[in-house]
């Protein structure tokens, strides 16, 4: 009989202690979507730890960070309820994202979403939550056409492919200009000739088309634009293909494991373009790197993060030294635009003070995030309401980078463009593999 | 193509011979992919031909082979050349392993079980991977082949890990061809693909018979992975890539032949080269059309299109014998 009283005492006390952290730790549920497992999957591991290391800077307080988000613990207006992010797989697969949204919305009760990394996904899952009246934020999708749909519930931070495809021009220009950093003005002959890869989804045949509408405005002569399947298991046809009409310039969208194919493959073809760019994505993720070693340097890549931004902005250097310490490598362009995402809804609902979609719909329409809360380096975030690039982030800016090997040995990505805050003199020509 | 029609070429304005250099490199290219397909459909085509059994892990053997080659060179510190032993006698139980404890009693069951189950161990080697190696690519940086390439004239460049596996394929064929024509281990084999009933009245240890042909299939996988690792880039899902092509290899060739699953390396390895003959066509004649054709984006739609045929006109294959 004791023992049966010191039981039930012992039931009574464990519900009461679990009622009790039920009633005080209220969070706010966001369903996240990435690409965690597929050929996306690197990224897709990018993007979560930068999500994650967020979350939990917003819902710990710490007097010492240079962001708002990090100085209150959870969200204030909200009474501190704590954010709660709820990971999904999409492997790359648009109808298996449509159904984790829906999933996310009914069966979770998410407040919102975030996601989806790939732009073919992203589409079919900003569908579901315009359907259903679910306010989304897309971090790190960059097909133009997703803010082109007058959708009501799609805000984006990240700025899109058209304005990263017009960076590569301007860059380009620059350099006939003589503006880039260390090198004198290339005559523009030595460039003109064109030729780019991409991989033939949503996103990277959007960045073909750019690429030949913007040569074409900036008159350059794009000879080939050829489209590939990124899950490849040789690319030596594409890059026969693209070695037939001798470019000066080489211009990439690929996704990690066909972006290392694709260089060792032009690698064992003995390819010698001038430039070598590459549309962020597998350019950027970490085992472009380490699977490439040193023939990375001098390739270039738009980003629109480099750790040596933290030279200039302190509130990166602080978010990159936590994750640093954290997942032991520095932020990259897919986790920093993942970071952002997280911020960006925690300073949304911070404003809407409210969980319901119309309050936060409000409150995303109105919001101005200023440049110094950022860790990427932009003036800001603030999404356009009217024209034909509706819930665009129109504060966001691109950047590129170029992998140099430093004196130490460590290859790092430099910054190259914009010209004024150029970290180190530009490699050109690229000197070949 | 005379000298004047090429002077005209909005492209090349000085010779023909780069014209030549785009057709040559395209073939002597896709010869090297396909031996490279082939070696890896050698395996397959070996369990196929003996148990009629399709084995969906065959990728995943080709994988493992990769990282075995990989962590072999990066913890040795020797050449990653030294992994091609490791790898296949790895393969080579992993494969008796399999048989024993899984194939075995899948072919007590309907075919359906047999694919299932292939199919469950293809999820679990995976996942299996996934969890001790991580999602990330993972490649050599140094090693006797590793980045180097050969350079022949004439333009064409042969990247010195497909010459290697094109000659390690040509001897594995070989030696495979000896072993089931000229051996009384190879007539055996036969008898037991040909007839399972009737081998094990001849006398002929039947299951030991299967066991060796997953154990053969095996090792040839993971020895072209480890091979191939001097190359390509390794993750958890490489798998996939190179099984699909290597599924449509056997079935053009024939299943269960292994003079078909060679001949149909060579087939399948010229047609993903079709971009660049369809380059050579482009530039020599000029006529634009052809220049707005997407090639590459349908470089394996060529591929299946063959295999569809081929299903269609002669379903047991090029060189299939088997009814």
């Amino acid at each position: 009989m004791k023992k049966m009283t010191g039981f039930m005492a012992l039931t009574l006390a464990a519900s009461l202690v679990a009622g009790l952290a039920i009633a005080s730790a209220s969070s706010i549920k966001i369903g996240v979507i990435y690409p965690l497992t597929g050929g996306a999957a690197a990224e897709g591991r990018e993007l979560r730890a930068g999500a994650e290391l967020a979350a939990e800077i917003a819902n710990s307080a710490n007097a010492a960070m240079a962001m708002s988000m990090g100085k209150n613990a959870g969200i204030k207006s909200l009474g501190g309820a704590k954010i709660e992010l709820i990971f999904k797989d999409h492997e790359g697969n648009p109808t298996q994202g449509a159904d984790l949204a829906k999933k996310l919305i009914l069966d979770d009760k998410v407040v919102g979403l975030l996601g989806c990394y790939h732009s073919a996904v992203t589409k079919t899952v900003s569908a579901v939550a315009e359907q259903y009246g679910i306010p989304m934020i897309n971090d790190s999708s960059t097909s133009p056409d997703l803010t082109k749909r007058g959708f009501k519930w799609f805000w984006r931070t990240t700025p899109h492919d058209g304005t990263f495809t017009r960076d590569l021009f301007e860059f380009m220009k620059g350099l006939t200009q003589g503006k880039a950093k260390g090198v004198k003005a290339v005559p523009k002959e030595d460039i003109k000739d064109l030729a780019s890869a991409c991989e033939k989804t949503e996103w990277g045949s959007h960045v073909s088309q750019l690429i030949e509408v913007y040569g074409k405005e900036y008159g350059f002569n794009v000879k080939k634009s050829i489209l590939y399947a990124a899950k490849s298991a040789d690319l030596s046809s594409e890059v026969g293909s693209l070695k037939a009409v001798k470019p000066d310039v080489m211009l990439f969208a690929s996704y990690a494991s066909d972006a290392i194919l694709m260089m060792k493959t032009l690698k064992a073809q003995k390819a010698q373009p001038k430039i070598l760019w590459g549309q962020n994505a597998g350019f950027e993720a970490p085992e472009f790197r380490t699977c490439l070693g040193d023939d990375v340097a001098g390739i270039l890549t738009r980003t629109v993060f480099s750790p040596k931004i933290a030279e200039v902005k302190k509130v990166a250097g602080q978010v990159n030294d936590l994750y640093k310490k954290k997942y032991n490598r520095d932020l990259s362009g897919a986790s920093a635009r993942a970071f952002t995402g997280v911020q960006a809804w925690v300073e949304v609902l911070e404003k809407a003070g409210s969980s319901k979609p119309a309050d936060i719909q409000k409150a995303a329409n109105t919001i101005n995030i200023p440049g110094d809360q950022l860790i990427v380096p932009w003036v800001g975030i603030k999404f356009a309401t009217s024209g034909d690039d509706l819930g665009q982030n129109i504060l966001g800016s691109g950047m590129i980078g170029q992998y140099q090997k430093g004196k130490d040995g460590q290859i790092v990505l430099e910054i190259a463009y914009p010209f004024d805050v150029a970290t180190a003199n530009l490699i050109y020509p690229f000197k070949g593999f | 193509m005379g000298e004047g029609r090429v002077g005209c070429s909005p492209i090349f304005n000085d010779s023909n011979s780069i014209l030549m250099e785009i057709l040559l490199s395209a073939l002597v290219s896709g010869l090297m992919l396909g031996l490279v397909l082939a070696i890896m459909a050698l395996g397959l085509t070996i369990i196929w031909g003996v148990m009629d059994m399709v084995n969906f892990a065959h990728g995943e053997f080709l994988m493992i082979g990769m990282y075995a080659g990989l962590l072999t060179a990066q913890v040795t510190g020797a050449d990653p050349l030294f992994g091609l032993p490791v790898a296949a006698v790895l393969g080579f139980l992993l494969g008796v392993l399999c048989y024993y404890g899984l194939a075995k009693y899948l072919l007590r069951g309907p075919m359906v079980a047999q694919l299932l189950g292939t199919f469950g161990l293809m999820l679990f080697l995976r996942n299996l991977a996934l969890l001790i190696m991580g999602s990330e690519d993972r490649a050599l940086h140094e090693g006797l082949l590793v980045g180097k390439s050969l350079e022949i004239g004439w333009g064409i460049i042969i990247p010195a890990t497909k010459l290697a596996a094109a000659v390690f394929g040509i001897m594995a064929f070989g030696a495979i061809w000896l072993l089931m024509n000229k051996t009384r281990v190879g007539q055996a084999l036969t008898a037991t693909s040909l007839n399972a009933e009737g081998a094990r009245y001849m006398g002929i240890q039947t299951e030991k018979m299967n066991a060796l042909a997953w154990g053969l299939g095996g090792a040839t996988a993971t020895l072209s992975g480890a091979l191939l690792v001097n190359f390509w880039s390794v993750n958890p899902f490489v798998g996939l890539l190179f099984t699909m092509i290597a599924f449509t290899v056997v079935a053009l060739g024939g299943f269960g032949s292994v003079p078909g699953a060679f001949f149909a390396g060579l087939v399948v390895g010229v047609i993903m080269e079709l971009p660049g003959i369809w380059d050579f066509f482009t530039y020599t004649f000029h006529w634009s059309w052809m220049e707005k054709v997407p090639m590459t984006s349908f470089k394996y739609t060529f591929v299946y299109l063959a295999y569809f045929l081929i299903m269609v006109f002669r379903p047991r294959g090029l060189f299939g014998w088997k009814q």
